[in-house]
């Protein structure tokens, strides 16, 4: 029996990025479905996600990027999934490394396998200086807390196995997901690793998140990490 | 009876009778009822037996009740919003657990709709 695959699309307003990702993804050797998550757009995006050839789940309003890929991880858990990857829809993660991505998923070695960009060849698109600061800081304080090596871990680029799979489908950090979730699985006793990916700056629109808010944002992931830290484990379920 | 004593008896006495009404009308449901009948019906215990807050006051260290009468509105008050808040986050995640299945349903809908009509 062959393994399912699924790569998680959360998009918002992505009409000039998505085709080429849904394309680029849809192009590599690894036979995947592709599911986007069309966060409330209103410029098309879900309309040529279709036309691409990818499921499309329409979310009613704008959950945000944590609601949005947990819609895919409950997606994946219904519907069986072995692996599930999250892609962001604005083409900063490059598809060709989904093979590596999912590798250490496959063969057990981890249960969450994140891509990095500064793990070994650190070219590609590395952020802004005032957002590597910040990264390298979360990737000090997940070591401090944890005793966890994620050189990347605001990295969305990421594959899960079917545990975390069940898992995110009943909970997902919906603050800062992705530094979050690595915190939380952690402390749920999954294995996370990293593998070297290069990373785009993005092509068209604008990030989520500005520059002047990097550093008001940098104090309340500290925060919301540190509580994750006293969470009753309970609470996650 | 002292003019505010009486004053803070029909207040009371309102929002107690008032919060009854809706609930009687299906407006207000019994959980979120019962922080309001509780805090009327201290003000009316106050408002009858002045003693009460007098005494309370002097043993807290209140140099008049006046004072301790507002420190206690102003601590109910905090802990309504703070109470109101965590019904907030839990209707809050109710709705957005509500929005993915929405969005998962309608993809199924419209799946099984496309396979019936290829067959």
């Amino acid at each position: 029996m062959s393994v399912k695959i699924l790569i998680i699309v959360p998009a918002f307003n992505e009409g000039a990025n998505i085709e080429r990702t849904l394309r680029e993804i849809l192009a590599q050797p690894v036979p995947v479905k592709v599911l986007v998550i069309n966060d409330g757009s209103v410029d098309g995006t879900a309309e040529i996600a279709e036309r691409v050839g990818a499921k499309v789940v329409n979310l009613p309003f704008n959950l945000g990027i944590g609601g949005a890929v947990q819609a895919g991880y409950r997606y994946a858990f219904e519907n069986d999934f072995d692996v599930a990857v999250q892609v962001d829809g604005d083409g900063q993660h490059d598809p060709v490394y989904l093979a590596q991505l999912i590798a250490p998923v496959l063969q057990g070695e981890a249960q969450m396998c994140v891509g990095s960009r500064f793990l070994e060849h650190k070219e590609g698109f590395q952020s802004s200086y005032v957002r590597r600061v910040g990264i390298g800081f979360f990737h000090f304080l997940i070591r401090v807390l944890t005793g966890l090596k994620v050189t990347d871990p605001t990295s969305g680029f990421r594959a899960c196995g079917r545990k975390l799979i069940e898992f995110f489908a009943h909970y997902y950090p919906l603050d800062f997901p992705e530094p979050e979730a690595i915190v939380v699985v952690r402390r749920m006793g999954a294995k996370v690793v990293e593998v070297p990916v290069k990373m785009r700056a993005r092509k068209a629109g604008k990030s989520s998140i500005g520059k002047l808010k990097s550093v008001y944002y940098m104090v309340k992931v500290t925060l919301a990490i540190l509580l994750h830290m006293i969470k009753d484990r309970k609470a996650y379920k | 009876m002292t003019k505010l004593s009486l004053l803070t008896l029909v207040l009371s006495l309102s929002i107690f009778l008032f919060v009854i009404e809706l609930v009687r009308r299906e407006k207000l449901t019994f959980k979120y009822a019962f922080v309001w009948l509780l805090f009327s019906f201290i003000g009316m215990v106050f408002a009858l037996f002045p003693g009460i807050p007098y005494f309370l006051a002097g043993r807290l260290g209140f140099e008049l009740p006046s004072n301790f009468i507002f420190f206690s509105l102003l601590g109910m008050f905090v802990f309504l919003s703070l109470f109101l808040t965590v019904f907030l986050c839990q209707q809050n995640r109710r709705n957005d657990r509500m929005a993915q299945k929405i969005g998962l349903l309608e993809l199924e809908i419209k799946e099984m709709k496309s396979s019936m009509k290829g067959r």
